[in-house]
Parts: structure tokens; C-alpha cells; sequence
């Protein structure tokens, strides 16, 4: 069965969902206009009121409580009201940038919320592995030395335990991060110019003083699939569309300003 | 166009760039959505509708208006319907399943560093001075990755944090919420129509645009909005819950934690009585309460809300005191919080729910003041400035407000209301933290990115005065660094980084990492420290912020302190003492442990000379030729007298090192203020949290 051609146009698509919206709304009413002096805190008010102190609480308020609530919002609210009458918050630096803020976080709230595929995902994985790739990870054995003579001196006598230090003599399988934290940036970058084997090499400095270092294992991980870091992959690509979409929505509502800057 | 009193759709479409529509839709349940339509080039079908937007930008704008309105509209709906079902961003059972795949260690063997009090854009302050960086990018920082600091400047951390507090201000959260609702009216059917026609006119209409909508819409639409308390909490509910989830994608067992936090923020009269208030629980349980609000709330009131959520949903939180220093006195008084004599049973719900206070951070230093401590010659650390008044200056500091300000004498009035009550109130450890309102968690006195946005890095930053209220008296060069949490755990999750504070096996330090061990007990022996001495510590002795039951024989301890592996070396332990005396009064006594250089440093009368400064002023550098990489002793406390109550907590020193002002003047090639060139040189430190001896509980 074919369609007659009418319905296949967009333009009969919008107006029957205008024609529903025209009447869900017909229905529901718009809301009343409320006039500038007057405060009604209505039950609904005070319900809503009672349910944010439960919200927070975990209980309801009691009359006083729910009375003194009332005598905060009302306080705030004419203050508010009266503030605004004054043009208080023209030239004000915080209301200025709370809304410029605000406009960003409409344009970013859209990549917040959608959901995003698989592929684009593998995409965004093949396009930046290196945010992904794993720590190196070392297994080494150390002695330390206060003095570089003595490290040296050890490489070649006979085997000793080092001078003492509360740094632990053996690391097993330890991420690059876990090393640099223990052993400072000096040192592991001296441990990722060693070959991995047996021999003792050395003397590799720290900031402690001199070590004598059996690097045993050096493994380099095998990156990994998006369903292992599916999560992590998301919410990288997450905050990057964002940043994204700020600029995009952005540069769409600055190309309708002609802007002159007078020098 | 308005659909009625909660749910607004608008339409606003723009050709001349490239023909498409963007569509906002707020709802009060789930804030707002936008999207943007590019019509022409989606559906070969619309290309006619987007041709023809075109071509209405130029000619006829009215009967274009309505066709791409109305389209919008429609495929609004479609997405709107599936928003309103999406699912949660991360499964709370993911996170369960990946922090239960971590292994925990026999005894906790790596100290974890973090920051339990940072501020994003969401906190009214931090954005009134300007920041633009939010939480995604807060955690992004602090896990290791470069990020672009609001004022444009590169900004990454040498080293990775380990965890990190968001802890925005619960009214800032509050504050927002009602100026949040505005552009919400702004999109609204008639308000947008103006700020379309505004943006259209010229750029001076245009800028008047957002003023003028705000004050339309006060004049009629906004305060409905405003009145209507359901919705407020809704929309901050949103805050709270994004940030929630935000939260739950950068979790990463074992690697990084972040946790959820705020901060209460209770200043009578600028008397800063702020406290940050950590969950240990994620989205499952944070989502269901909301930021307990600190500007017209007491103590007590903060309290019954963190036993309410315990009870509630089974979750755990804690409070954590800051600038203590800046209360006037407040902080740490004699009374409870109405003034009348304390209670045990609040002296109990202080030690029970404040388990560890920040001892160090951006505004100042609260360890002791030279006027509590006279004869402790490191008492002026992070002093200059902060001590001249509360902490908008508001009331000026009078020396008997001291005693209640700094942690030290805290501690010693904690033993003094215990021997009075049979509870102490101020049995807490200690932790550093930075307090940057700039979303950039760094305490490095080399990449310090100030108190916030308007005072990160530029030439004129540490000569200004720098006020955080109207009044005047503090200099940029008054600010520290800040400082980092330093948590011994058994893994990096959030369950053992919270129960590690609980415990108070944690210490403060003001940026360096060194490593602090501390362990208290009666049977360590002089050469303790051969082979596994951690484990036997933990074994035979209790660690930091543990407690001692005097048994008539005098403690012993284990401390040791090993160097920033990236950092200075040390001048010398020390391990602080505060005890109450048989007539009732609380006294306390500083011992030189152990130090550096020992040949050619004797104590003089009982005290060890000054390290000597390696320090290059005009280089900001100094080198590592004086100082040791680690120092460590067994000690045993000559003056114990058996049935006193006692704390003992380690002040470890590194040699003087360069503060951020000296970094500055380097850089911008500047000239320091007398001042702050007599301020420009620190011996940095760590705090650990005490150990207790006492009677038997009663």
C-alpha cells in the first residue's frame, strides 16, 4: 500500500503536531499573570515548601518550621521583587555573567543528556588512543645509597641490601603514576631508558639520593577495547563535544551581532 | 512559546550563518534541552523547507517562521519523549561492581593525595570572580590532564591527585537557583521574541538585551516563576544531581576517586564557621537529600541533617571545620554553640560527626598562632595578614579570640572539657586543602593559581590588596598556596578514603608530599625500625589519630618522615605535645625529634638551631645541599606523668623553599613589595593527626 504523496510532506508532518499541541494547550490553560504587589503563598506553596524540608531533612518540618520557611521566602521574595523595580540588577557583573553562563549551559545541556552510539564512541576512541592507553607498568628491584660513590661501588662488589630507607626494595607490576609518586620524576624516567633483565644498572638518581636499580619487567599495555573503557571513552567524549557545542552555539548567536570595536 | 506553567518550548532560528533552527524546551523536571537543527542537509525531503528558510531570512520571514517553528517543535517532542525516559548516566551497580574488584592491601601501604574543598563554577562566589571552569573540568584537572584555566592559561598538575571534594556552597547552589530561573523566562514565547528582535537591531540594543529581559520579566512573568518553591528545588535538585553523575563518570576504582560534597557555609557577623560535608555514598544514596543551606542555619541544625540522611539511606557522612582562623573565636570555644556550658551530649555529636578539620589552606594557616605559642619559633607560618580580623573584616581579631581559633589550643580544650565532661569535642586529625574557587585543585607554591579567577596568575597579584569582603587589610602575597589531604587507605576508593578520615589516619600538609608515619604504643623497641616496621607498627601500636589507654607506663612512638621524592629536603621532626596539668590547665610542650645536619647542630638550650636557607631570591630556586631525605626515630616521652591526658601529634619541616610570590616575580620579570619579599620564603610542613593516652573511658 502507498501513501497518497500529501502525506510524505514535511509540511503536513508540523501542522499536525501544531494541531496537537494548539489543543493540548487550548486545554491546559497558560498560566495566570500575577500582579507585581501581590504574594500569594498558596497550600500548593507551602506543600512544596514542606517537601523540600523533608527533601533535605528527611522528615517533615514542623507548623513553626514551615512558618519560618514561609518568613525566609517571603523576605527573599519582596526583596527580590523590589530589587528588580530598582534595575538593580542592570550593570551587575554577577547577574551579567550568571546569565551568559546560563545561555552556555542551555547549548551544553544537549550533549548532558544525549545518548551517545557505539560507533561514534569507537570513533572517538581510534581518533585519540593516546587518552586511553594504559599506564606503563615496571617490576623492578632497588637499593638505595645516600651517596652516588657507594651506589656505584655496589654495582661492581659484592651483593649488599643498600642503606636503609622507608621506600619499598621491590615494586611488582606498578603503574607509571604509582613510581613517579613513590620515586619521583628523575627516577622514572632514568627507569624507562634501562633494558629489562637481571643485570643490576645504575646509579639512577632520585630525589632521595642514589639507587642501584634490577629492572625486571617493563610492560608497555595493549590497548584497550571500547567495551573495557566504554564508560571512560563517554565521558571523555562528553566533555569534549561539550566544550564543543558551547563554541558552536556560540558562534552561531555571535554571527547575528555586527560588532564594532571603536579604537 | 509558553506550553503552559512548567514546560516552555522556544524556537529560535537564525539563517544567516547557515540555515538552522535551534530549539530549547525547559521542563521543570529535567532543566533544559536545546538542539540544533540543520534542516537543509538532514532529510533530503526538508531540504525545500531549508532552502526555503533561506530565502525567508531575506524576504518573507513570517510564513517561514512558522513552517520551521512548528517542524522543530515536532521533532522536539520525539526527543523530549525519550529524554524524560533516558536512563541514568552511570548504573550506581557499575560503580558497586568496579569498587568491589579493587583488592584492599593487608594494612594501608600508599598515602593517597587529595583535596577535600574545591569550588567550581557552580558556587555564586566563585562565579561572581569569575570562574568558567565546572566540575568536568575540575576532575579533569585533578586526575593529571591539561586543562584551560578561565583566564586562558594552560593550567596541569606536575603530579595527579588521588581524590578530590567538589564542595560548592550549599547557598550557592541556593543563590543560583533563582537567577537560573531567568533565561528560562528569556526563552519564553514573548521575551524571546524581543531578545531575537534585540540581537537583530544593533549591537548597543543588543547589549541592553539580557537587562531588559530580566526586567520585564520582573515585572510580570518572573515572579511567578519565583514564587513557585517546587520548582526552585527542582531546578536545584538538577544542579546537585548533574553534578552527581558527573561525579560517578569520573570514578575509577584504584586510580581516581571523586567524591560528593558541599560546603555549609555559616558566618554570623563574618565569623567564618564553614564546614565542608563529604558522603561517602554515590548517586543511589547522595541523590536523595539535597545541600543542607549554612546561611541562616546553626550547627545543630547541620547535625540532625547529616543524622537524617545516615538514617535515612543507610549512607555515611562527615563534617569537615575550615578557617577556623578567620571565626573570631568561634570556632572552638569552651561553650556549645548558644554560649551555655557544653553538653557531652554536644561535645559528642562534635568529635562524632567533625572527625577531621583542615588544618592548612589558601586563606592562612591554622595550626597555632604565635600569641597561643610563644616559644614555638614555627608558630608564624601563614599568620601575615589573616590574623587582623574575621573573614571579611568585618569585626577586627582580639587576642582572646585566639584560643578558639587555632588547632592546636583546640585540641588542649578538647582534653580540658573531657576532664570536666568525660567527652572531648575536638578529637579530630588533620588534613590540608586548598579552597580554590578557580575549579583548579593545585597546592604547588610553583603553579598556584590563587584564591580565584581574579586573582590567577598576573603580574600584579601578590603586591594587590586582595579582600574577600569590603573591607580593606590583606595582600595578594598573604594568600598561601594551599594545601593537600594526605590519606592513608587501603585502596583508592570512596568507602576507604572516608574511613580513613573517620578514623583520622590522615595529615595535612601545605603542598609537599612527604611521606609521615606515625605510631603510638608502649613496647616498641630501639631498633624498631629493622625489617617490616609497618606492619609491626600497626601490630604493636596504634597509628595516627588512634587512641592510647594509659596503663602507668610512658608511650613510645614511631615516626618517620620521608622527602617529597620531587621536593626539598627535610630540617627536622618534631612531635607536639598538649597535656592537662594536675591543677586543671591545659599546657603543651614542642620536642625536636630527630633532625638534619646533626654534626654541626646542637640544640641550644634545648633547641635546634635553624637549618640555615639555600634559597635563591632573584632565581626562585633553592638546592638540596642541607636537609635530609628522611628523617625517623623511636621516641619516648621524657616528661609522662601517669593518669594525665595527652595528645601528641608530628610537625614535620622541609628546608626553606621559594612561595608562589617569588615564582611571580621570575616570571613576570616584577618587583615584590618590602613585605612580601620578607614573606617570600617558608619552611613548608606537614601535620599529622594526633595520638591520644588517657584513662579508660568511663
Amino acid at each position: 500500500m502507498t501513501l497518497p504523496a500529501w502525506t510524505r510532506e514535511p509540511i503536513v508532518h508540523f501542522l499536525a503536531a501544531a494541531a496537537a499541541l494548539f489543543l493540548y494547550f487550548a486545554w491546559v490553560g497558560e498560566p495566570a499573570d500575577p500582579a507585581s504587589r501581590t504574594i500569594t503563598v498558596t497550600r500548593e506553596d507551602r506543600a512544596a515548601m514542606a517537601l523540600q524540608w523533608e527533601r533535605t531533612m528527611q522528615r517533615p518540618p514542623t507548623d513553626a518550621e514551615l512558618d519560618a520557611l514561609v518568613e525566609i521566602f517571603l523576605r527573599e521574595e519582596v526583596l527580590y521583587r523590589e530589587a528588580i523595580r530598582l534595575g538593580l540588577d542592570r550593570d551587575d557583573t554577577v547577574v551579567r555573567k550568571r546569565l551568559a553562563n546560563k545561555m552556555d549551559y542551555l547549548a551544553a545541556s544537549m550533549a548532558e543528556t544525549a545518548v551517545v552510539s557505539d560507533d561514534v564512541l569507537a570513533e572517538w576512541l581510534a581518533q585519540y588512543p593516546e587518552r586511553f592507553a594504559p599506564d606503563v607498568r615496571y617490576s623492578f628491584d632497588q637499593m638505595y645509597f645516600a651517596e652516588r660513590a657507594a651506589a656505584a661501588a655496589a654495582l661492581t662488589s659484592a651483593p649488599t641490601n643498600g642503606e636503609s630507607i622507608s621506600l619499598p626494595s621491590a615494586f611488582e607490576n606498578a603503574s607509571r603514576s604509582e613510581v613517579e609518586g613513590r620515586l619521583g620524576r628523575a627516577f622514572t624516567a632514568t627507569l624507562d631508558t634501562l633494558e629489562p633483565g637481571s643485570k643490576w644498572a645504575g646509579p639512577v638518581a632520585s630525589g632521595f639520593g642514589w639507587h642501584v636499580v634490577r629492572l625486571r619487567a617493563r610492560e608497555i599495555g595493549k590497548a584497550p577495547t571500547l567495551a573495557e573503557i566504554r564508560g571512560e571513552v563517554e565521558a571523555d567524549w562528553r566533555g569534549s563535544t561539550e566544550a564543543q557545542r558551547k563554541k558552536d552555539a556560540y558562534e552561531l548567536l555571535r554571527g547575528a551581532y555586527r560588532v564594532t570595536v571603536q579604537k | 512559546m509558553a506550553l503552559n506553567g512548567n514546560t516552555d518550548i522556544a524556537v529560535v532560528y537564525h539563517t544567516r550563518a547557515a540555515p538552522q533552527a535551534r530549539l530549547v524546551v525547559t521542563h521543570p523536571r529535567r532543566s533544559v534541552l536545546t538542539c540544533n537543527l540543520f534542516l537543509p542537509h538532514a532529510v533530503p525531503a526538508y531540504r525545500k523547507i531549508g532552502g526555503a528558510a533561506v530565502k525567508g531570512g531575506e524576504n518573507g520571514m513570517g510564513k517561514i517562521k512558522v513552517i520551521a517553528a512548528v517542524g522543530a517543535v515536532a521533532v522536539v517532542l520525539a526527543a523530549g519523549g525519550y529524554w524524560l525516559s533516558r536512563p541514568a548516566v552511570i548504573d550506581p551497580a557499575e560503580v558497586a561492581e568496579a569498587e568491589a574488584a579493587i583488592a584492599l592491601t593487608e594494612f594501608p601501604e600508599t598515602v593517597l593525595w587529595g583535596d577535600t574543598h574545591l569550588h567550581t563554577d557552580n558556587s555564586i562566589d566563585a562565579f561572581g570572580f569569575g570562574v568558567r571552569l565546572g566540575p568536568e573540568d575540575a576532575l579533569k584537572f585533578a586526575r593529571g590532564d591539561e586543562v584551560t584555566s578561565t583566564t586562558g592559561i594552560k593550567a596541569k598538575l606536575a603530579r595527579p591527585l588521588d581524590f578530590l571534594v567538589i564542595a560548592d556552597h550549599s547557598d550557592g547552589l541556593g543563590v543560583m537557583r533563582r537567577i537560573y530561573d531567568a533565561p528560562r523566562i528569556a526563552i519564553r514565547d514573548e521575551t524571546l521574541r524581543r531578545w531575537y528582535d534585540m540581537m537583530h537591531e544593533s549591537p548597543q540594543q543588543s547589549a541592553r538585551a539580557t537587562a531588559e529581559l530580566i526586567s520585564a520579566a520582573g515585572a510580570g512573568t518572573l515572579p511567578e516563576a519565583m514564587m513557585d518553591p517546587e520548582r526552585r528545588e527542582e531546578t536545584a535538585t538538577d544542579i546537585w544531581n548533574d553534578q552527581l553523575r558527573v561525579l560517578d563518570r569520573y570514578y575509577r576504582p584504584g586510580k581516581f576517586t571523586p567524591l560528593a560534597g558541599f560546603e555549609y557555609t555559616y558566618q554570623p557577623d563574618g565569623n567564618n564557621l564553614h564546614r565542608v560535608v563529604m558522603f561517602r555514598d554515590g548517586i543511589e544514596r547522595t541523590s536523595k537529600v539535597l545541600p543542607y543551606p549554612g546561611l541562616t542555619e546553626e550547627i545543630g541544625g547541620l547535625f540532625d541533617y547529616m543524622d537524617a540522611y545516615e538514617q535515612a539511606t543507610g549512607g555515611k557522612v562527615l563534617a569537615i571545620p575550615h578557617n577556623s582562623n578567620l571565626s573570631n573565636g568561634l570556632m572552638f570555644e569552651l561553650t556549645d554553640a548558644g554560649g551555655g556550658p557544653m553538653s557531652a551530649e554536644y561535645a559528642r555529636r562534635r568529635a562524632s560527626r567533625e572527625p577531621v578539620v583542615e588544618a592548612t589552606q589558601i586563606k592562612g594557616d591554622s595550626e597555632t598562632h604565635p600569641f597561643l605559642s610563644p616559644n614555638d619559633e614555627f608558630a608564624d607560618f601563614g599568620k601575615k595578614g589573616w590574623d587582623i580580623g574575621n573573614l571579611t573584616l568585618s569585626r577586627a581579631k582580639a587576642d582572646p579570640m585566639y584560643a578558639g581559633e587555632y588547632l592546636r589550643e583546640a585540641l588542649k580544650r578538647g582534653l580540658s572539657i573531657e576532664q570536666r565532661t568525660g567527652v572531648n569535642p575536638y578529637k579530630f586529625g588533620m588534613i590540608g586543602s586548598t579552597d580554590s574557587h578557580t575549579s583548579l585543585a593545585t597546592g604547588d607554591e610553583d603553579n598556584f593559581f590563587g584564591k580565584h579567577t581574579g586573582n590567577e596568575p598576573s603580574a600584579a597579584r601578590a603586591n594587590a590588596p586582595q579582600n574577600l569582603g569590603t573591607q580593606v587589610g590583606r595582600f595578594g602575597w598573604n594568600y598561601l598556596a594551599g594545601g593537600y589531604a594526605a590519606v592513608w587507605a587501603r585502596a583508592n576508593t570512596r568507602a576507604e578514603i572516608f574511613d580513613a578520615m573517620m578514623r583520622r589516619e590522615v595529615y595535612a600538609t601545605t603542598g609537599p608530599r612527604m611521606v609521615v608515619r606515625f605510631f603510638g604504643g608502649f613496647d616498641f623497641t630501639d631498633n624498631a625500625f629493622e625489617g617490616n616496621w609497618v606492619r609491626a607498627g600497626y601490630k604493636n601500636g596504634v597509628p595516627m589519630g588512634g587512641e592510647l589507654v594509659d596503663g602507668g607506663k610512658a608511650p613510645r612512638f614511631l615516626v618517620s618522615a620521608l622527602k617529597d621524592p620531587d621536593g626539598a629536603h627535610l630540617d627536622r621532626v618534631q612531635i607536639i605535645k598538649g597535656w592537662t596539668a594536675a591543677d586543671g590547665t591545659a599546657r603543651e610542650k614542642v620536642y625536636d625529634v630527630v633532625w638534619s645536619d646533626n654534626a654541626r647542630r646542637r640544640p641550644v638550650n634545648g633547641k635546634v638551631p635553624a637549618v640555615g636557607d639555600t634559597v635563591d631570591r632573584a632565581k626562585a630556586s633553592y638546592t638540596n645541599s642541607i636537609g635530609a631525605p628522611e628523617l625517623r626515630a623511636v621516641w619516648t616521652d621524657p616528661d609522662y606523668r601517669a593518669g594525665e591526658r595527652a595528645f601528641y601529634y608530628v610537625r614535620v619541616l622541609e628546608i626553606p623553599t621559594p612561595r608562589w610570590p617569588l615564582f611571580d616575580a621570575l616570571r613576570f620579570d616584577m618587583t615584590l613589595s618590602p613585605e612580601a619579599v620578607d614573606d617570600a620564603v617558608a619552611q613548608e610542613r606537614a601535620y599529622s593527626s594526633p595520638i591520644w593516652i588517657g584513662p579508660p573511658a568511663r
